[in-house]
Parts: C-alpha cells; structure tokens; sequence
C-alpha cells in the first residue's frame, strides 16, 4: 500500500458520520472529477468535428469562402489572442491563490473574467455582421454548430470564473485550500485549448 | 404555506414546473414576437423549449442544486449533519437522497418499473403480430409502440439497472463509505424519470409518438412529426445521466478503494464498471451530438441532414453508431462483471485466469470503438470501409470468447450450488453465447446483406439483450436481493421463474432467427401468410414470457415485504459487501477495512480477502488456519470453505 491513508480533518462531530474513506489515489477526486468530464466535453467537440469533415468532403466547393462571403479570419484570430490572454490571467490569478496573494487572486480573476466576456461578446457581434445564416447552407450550419458549441462552453466556464470572482473578493481561499480556483480554471484552459483547434479548422485550414 | 414552498421537496418542485412553464412560454412568446415570426404563439416552439429547460426547473425545486447554490454563494453549506443520507422510511425514496444505497434501490426499482412497461409494449407488439393484417394498432402506432419499446428498454432500462446494482454495490465491494460525489448521485438519477416521462408522454403529442425507432435515423427524424422531439430531447436527459453515474464511478473506484485493494484485488463487477465507465465517458458525447443536430435541424432550419443545401445523412449513422455500438458493451460488460461474482461464489471456485479477464473487458473497451460501420454494411457507405469493420467485428469476439472459456473453467469441477441467481448465470452462458455466435455471422457483410432488417437481427439482439443482459440483471438481483432488502426471496418461485423466463424466451426469439433468414422484415406492422404460423407460436410463447415477468414480480415485492430475514453472508462469499449485516449499516463501515488477498479464493486454505478493525489480525497466507476473518455480521457463515478444497 503505497498511498497512504488520508490525514483526517478533524470532524465537528464525533460519531454520526461515515468512517474517513481511505484515498487510494493521491488524486483529488474533484481534479479527476473534472478531468475526465473534460475527456467527455472533448468526444463532444469530436462528434461535432466529425460532422464539419463529413461536411466539408461531401460538397464539392467545399469550405468558405462560400457564395462569396469569407470568414472574418482577422477579426478571429483578434479574438483568439484576447482568449489566450485570459488563460495567463487567470495562472496568475491561480499562483497568486496558491501563495496567498489576495491582491493578485481578485485582480486576476475580474481580468480573466472581463476578458472572456469580451470575447463572447466580440463572438455575438461576428454572429450579427458574417453574412450568413445556420440555414442558408451546411457550411453555415457547422460553423455556427461549432462556434456556438464552444460558445456555450464559455458561457459555462464564464459563470463558473463568475462564481470564483465573487468569492474571491468574499475572502474565501487560502493557500491550503484553493481547489475551488484550480479545478473551475482547469475547465476554463480547456474552454481555451479547445478555441485554438476550433478557430484552427474554421477559419485557417 | 409559504414555508412547505420554500422547502425543498415535491411542492416546490410542482410550483418550479408552473413558473418553467410560464417561463417557457414567456420565452417562446418574446423571442418570437422580436424575430417578427407569424404566428407569434407556436405550440412546437413552446414545446421544444418546455422540454429543455422544465426538468431543470424541476430539478432545482426538488432540491437537488440547493447544496452547490449554498456553495456558491459562499454561504454556510449544510452537509456535515449528514440528513440527507439513508432513508427513513419507504417515503425516503420518493426524495433526493445522497446514500448511495437508497439511490442503488431507487434507480434499480425504477428502472424494473420501465422493464414491465417496455414489456407490456412488446406484449402489443406480438398481438398485433400474432395474425397477419391488422388486428389492434395501426400501422403508425405500430412504429411508436416499436420506437417506445426499444427506446425505454435500452437507455431506461438495461443501461440504468446496472448503474442501480453497481451503485448498491460497489462501493461496498471496495470499502468506500459512499461514492465519491454524493450529490452528483443523486442528480443523475433524478434526470432518469424526466427522461422516462418524456418518452412515455410522446404519446400524447399530436402526430402520434416518435416512430423512427430507437435509431432515430437522420431524414426520417428531421421530418417526423413533433413526438420526435421527445425522443431527442429524453436521450439528452439519459445520456447525461449515464454520463454523471460514469464519472462518479471512476473517481470512487480510482481514489476511494480500501487500503491493500490494489486494481488486481478488486472484485470483477467492480472491474466491470470501471470498463463500462470508460466507455460511458468516452462514447455517450456522441449520441448526445447526434440529437443536438436533429434538434438543431428541427428547431432552427440547420443544415446538417439536408442534401440539397449540402448536409449529409450518412453522418448521423456515423456518429449515432460511434456511440452506440460501445453503447452494447455499455449493455452488456457490468453483466459479465455480475456473472463473474455469482459463478464464483456458487461454483466454490477462484475465477479462472482473474487477470485475462480484467484485462479482456479493457480489450473489449479499445475495440469497441473500431466497429461501428458494422451497422452501416447496407447503408451505401464507402464500400472499403466495410471490410476492415468486418475484421475488427470478428476480432472483439476473442476477448468475449476468453471470457466464456474462463467462466466455463471456473466451474470445471466445481461445487455447483444451482440456486435461482445460478441458474440465471448458466442460462446467461448459454444463451449470451447463441446471441454471440450470430453477432459473428452478423459480422460477415454477404450474411448481413442478406439478412439486414429482418428479423434474424431482431433474433441475435434479442438473444444479447434478453438472453444476455437481461438474465445477468436477473441473476444480480436475486444474487443480492438478500443484501438490499435484508430478506431472503422465495427460492421455489425464484426457479419457476428462471425456467418459464428460459423456455418462453427460446420458443419466442429462436423461431425469428429461421423466419429472418426467409425474409420477414422488421419493423414492419404486417407481414406476408407464409410466417402466419412462425408468428402465432412466437406470439403464444411472448404471452408466456410476459407471465413468467408476473413471477419474478410477485417473489420480490412479496418476499421484500415478509420474506425470512436475511443473515449477513447467505452465500458464504469473500467480497466485502457480504461482511457487513443486511441490509448494511448507514454508512456501510464502522471502520474501512483493510484488504490482505484476492476476491475469490474460495476453496483455498487460510485465504483472506478483507480484515475488519475487530477481528485477530491475518494469519499469513497459506498457513493452515483459517483466519477468522472477513466476518463480522454472522459468525455462522466461514468466510472460506476450505472443506470443498
């Protein structure tokens, strides 16, 4: 027996609750938790990914530019470049929890949360000005599949980075304790990852 | 008044519906009113909101966000004074409950519910069938009682009876207290009736239910009338739940099992899980997606299933099989695990080759992957594809073969002990491996493309499905019916009940495998005169299976109401789950107790599996006396038999 049996916190009660369950693993169970709800987040993205190839080999003009109207590759690659950043705002944010710089926490956090907003928000605005509809071709139906797919997972991980936000400022975490950061920004640089492939398949290849 | 409101619990969650409904039609009205669509109250819109987002309101008044709300907020939680947990009374189970036993028996007592109800959909199947021409149904029905049947059997029933077992079990079989994310538990149950009610209610739409069956095919979906929808959205509310069930299962096994459970102690149901998780986790996204495009097609005019405007049909298969060929081992691999427990203990024998067998359900997992385009051999697909696919498909029957050979040699000069749970284990061998011999011939593209949508295939899943699955489920809950309910079943009935399940079963489903190879189809309401009489026998026998259905009913709820109390450890088994009383105490353990030796050593002198705090410390291993061990509830029970080694 290699892992040892976890160190009890001490429970404000004596005999009510269940016996302290041996850790097998020297795995948190909310890291793993989230590790493997992102390999399913990513088999999503795949099915979804599946359906852009089958797609874009079955029509014989292929991708965009189609019926004239190309993709706003610059605007995009803007906007990927303000994600990127929110992910280094948001390690700092997380060294910052570990080594208990409250300062740095709050700052990184409400950065990292702006910043994902105005990329939802530059997103909606290319919705509004592209040039074409989810109905008009299959092409405008996956793109806006999988655009709006990751869309909605920065939705998710903007409420999660919310939540975080507010209880940053709360005075909650300390360097002991700071999965409640860890585990939402491990989800949120997936949320990241997961842009570069998709912007990378839409909008260069 | 105000209070019982604010109460988590069924009132709340009924006031939760009311303001979802208000909230969807609010939604529908406004979104459409500022579009400028004509007409601006559409019942179809109305409905495909209501049925997204009402569950989630009902969810939240029933309670089971309340802890992560409180969480959020950063407000003081209450999860230490530990009232959610075990059940008080049979009322209990009508409420969210974070004990991984009440929500085992509710999700197991649930899912049997939808068994009887997807039986009952077979039973006017086979009267509509038992003549040709039309005798109860229209054709249109027929589709739906079809679609229906499938669709509840396969994502509420099998999938989720085996999570329901795994749940009571499994952590008791690795000494955790509970499962790792309590809550999380209790959500993915809940999900489970939603998607149950759905499906049941797309009777109710206008059009009829969906009739597409359980495949969904892509054209035919996107065109079908609003009860699709039903289907679509409920697979949702499935497959998240399988999906939640997964992830809790790999984590609990993973960080919680007991100290000196190293991964080649552990028994093999729990093997079994961690597999089907696995597969659960990778596989599910895909069905998932699959309905998101159809929906996406339906409700917002998307493109992807649309030829004309350059969609493609042939991916819906592709994706629909990429998870759902997986999703048959999902069906099927917790019943191996379940086999693997029974035969051990009643053969008084160590599994044959524990580890190949371990690492075949792995084997299994990776290649399951490989072989969807199986199911697509007549779809006109690229005709290459084919050949590889029929490869792969004839590769994945070695591991399942190593592990026929391996149960077979497990009860090679064994103690046979031919109770209920045995019986339904040794129907399971034979009948599983009928069911996977013709999933071979189904493997070789001429045979399939003679015999695709007949009823030969009708007969090869019935025979994995019902022959497989379902008499591993059966075996599994007679096996631990004694340990859930703390009674003993009726053992006389429990055997009338495995041969009328056996017989009944081979004079309904065999007889399909010689009318699908001359051609009756599937899926279709009438047939031709020359099956008239094929038909009628098949019919006759379906009757006599839905009456042996009748039994098994019968024993459980009455021996679960006034059976003789259960001891501790009937079957003299090693795994940890039969140390402790029946039904085990709240939170399983006093202490976790620590695991010192294989899951089946039966028949082996001084073998231990797991040490509880108060008893004498392990003799070694393969010393002469036999620890006293792994007992603790009934001192009565030897926890080895060294007498039959």
């Amino acid at each position: 027996m290699e892992a040892a049996a976890l160190s009890a916190p001490a429970h404000g009660h004596d005999h009510h609750g269940p016996p302290e369950a041996n850790r097998s693993s020297r795995v948190e169970p909310q890291m793993l938790g989230m590790l493997l709800f992102i390999i399913s987040e990513i088999m999503v993205f795949g099915a979804f990914f599946t359906a852009y190839f089958f797609i874009r080999i079955v029509n014989d003009d292929g991708w965009f530019p189609v019926n004239g109207v190309e993709l706003p590759k610059l605007v995009a690659g803007f906007n990927t470049a303000i994600l990127l950043s929110s992910s280094l705002t948001l390690h700092w944010a997380q060294t910052s929890a570990k080594n208990g710089n409250r300062f740095g926490l709050k700052a990184g956090m409400l950065t990292t949360f702006l910043l994902g907003f105005t990329f939802l928000f530059i997103q909606i605005n290319e919705y509004i000005h592209v040039g074409f509809a989810p109905h008009d071709h299959a092409q405008g139906s996956i793109f806006y599949g999988l655009t709006g797919l990751h869309g909605a997972h920065v939705f998710i991980g903007l409420t999660l980075l919310g939540i975080v936000t507010v209880r940053a400022f709360r005075g909650h975490f300390t360097p002991e304790e700071h999965g409640g950061v860890e585990i939402p920004g491990i989800y949120w640089h997936f949320v990241d990852v997961m842009w570069i492939v998709v912007y990378t398949t839409i909008y260069i290849l | 008044m105000l209070a019982t409101v604010r109460q988590p619990g069924w009132t709340r969650a009924m006031t939760f519906v009311a303001i979802g409904i208000a909230f969807t039609y609010a939604l529908s009205l406004g979104a459409r009113a500022g579009l400028g669509y004509d007409p601006v109250l559409d019942g179809e819109a109305v409905l495909q909101i209501g049925l997204l987002s009402v569950p989630f309101f009902f969810l939240v008044g029933l309670g089971l966000f309340d802890y992560w709300g409180y969480w959020m907020s950063g407000k003081p939680t209450r999860a230490e004074d530990h009232s959610g947990h075990g059940a008080k009374s049979w009322k209990s189970y009508f409420y969210p409950n974070t004990d991984h036993k009440v929500i085992g028996i509710q999700y197991t007592v649930l899912s049997f519910f939808f068994l009887f109800v997807g039986g009952l959909f077979a039973m006017l199947i086979r009267a509509e069938l038992a003549q040709p021409g039309r005798q109860f149904i229209d054709a249109n029905t027929y589709n739906g009682v079809f679609s229906v049947h499938a669709s509840i059997l396969i994502f509420l029933f099998i999938i989720p009876v085996f999570a329901g077992l795994a749940n009571y079990v499994l952590p008791l079989m690795i000494g955790a207290p509970d499962m790792a994310f309590p809550r999380l538990n209790a959500l993915s149950f809940w999900l489970l009736p939603i998607a149950g009610v759905m499906m049941l209610s797309s009777f109710f739409a206008p059009g009829g239910s969906f009739a597409s069956g359980w495949t969904a095919y892509a054209p035919l979906s996107n065109s079908a009338p609003i009860g699709q929808v039903f289907f679509t959205i409920g697979v949702q509310f499935a497959g998240a739940s399988s999906i939640a069930t997964a992830l809790n299962f790999l984590v609990t096994i993973i960080t919680m099992r007991a100290p000196g459970m190293s991964f080649f102690r552990m028994p093999l149901l729990v093997w079994a899980n961690f597999s089907t998780s696995l597969l659960v986790v990778i596989a599910t996204p895909f069905v998932a997606a699959s309905q998101f495009f159809v929906l996406l097609d339906r409700a917002l005019g998307f493109n992807f299933f649309d030829n004309g405007q350059g969609g493609d049909v042939l991916m819906y298969q592709h994706v629909f099989w990429f998870y759902s060929h997986p999703a048959v081992y999902i069906m099927m691999l917790p019943g191996f695990g379940i086999i693997s427990e029974v035969l051990a203990v009643k053969s008084r024998k160590p599994i044959f080759g524990y580890r190949m067998m371990a690492f075949s359900l792995l084997a299994i997992v990776v290649l399951g992957f490989t072989v969807w385009a199986h199911h697509m051999f007549v779809s006109g697909m690229q005709s290459w594809i084919r050949i590889p696919m029929m490869i792969t498909t004839a590769i994945i029957a070695v591991p399942t073969g190593i592990k026929i050979f391996s149960w077979l040699a497990t009860l090679w000069r064994g103690v046979l002990k031919l109770d209920t749970p045995m019986l339904f284990a040794l129907g399971f061998l034979t009948m599983f491996t009928l069911g996977g011999i013709s999933g071979v011939m189904l493997a070789m593209i001429p045979i399939t493309v003679h015999v695709s949508d007949t009823y030969f295939i009708v007969a090869h899943i019935h025979y994995v499905l019902f022959g497989g699955s379902l008499f591993t489920i059966f075996a599994g809950v007679y096996y631990w019916f004694p340990k859930m309910t703390g009674r003993m079943y009726d053992e006389r009935l429990g055997k009338i009940h495995f041969w009328m399940t056996f017989v009944f079963f081979n004079l309904t489903f065999a007889p399909m495998h010689v009318i699908g190879v001359q051609g009756m189809p599937r899926r279709v309401a009438d047939y031709a005169d020359q099956f008239a009489t094929w038909n009628l026998l098949i019919s006759l026998a379906a009757f006599g299976t839905g009456l042996s259905t009748l039994v098994f009913a019968y024993n459980m709820i009455a021996s679960w109401r006034g059976g003789p109390r259960a001891v501790g450890n009937p079957w003299r088994a090693l795994t940890l789950e039969w140390q402790v009383t029946s039904p085990p105490p709240v939170f399983n353990f006093d202490a976790i107790p620590t695991v010192v030796g294989g899951p089946y050593e039966y028949g082996v002198p001084g073998a231990v599996h797991g040490v509880f705090a108060d008893d004498p410390p392990p003799v070694m291993a393969g010393a002469k006396t036999v620890a006293g061990g792994a007992g603790t509830a009934d001192a009565g029970a030897p926890p080895s038999d060294s007498d039959h080694a």
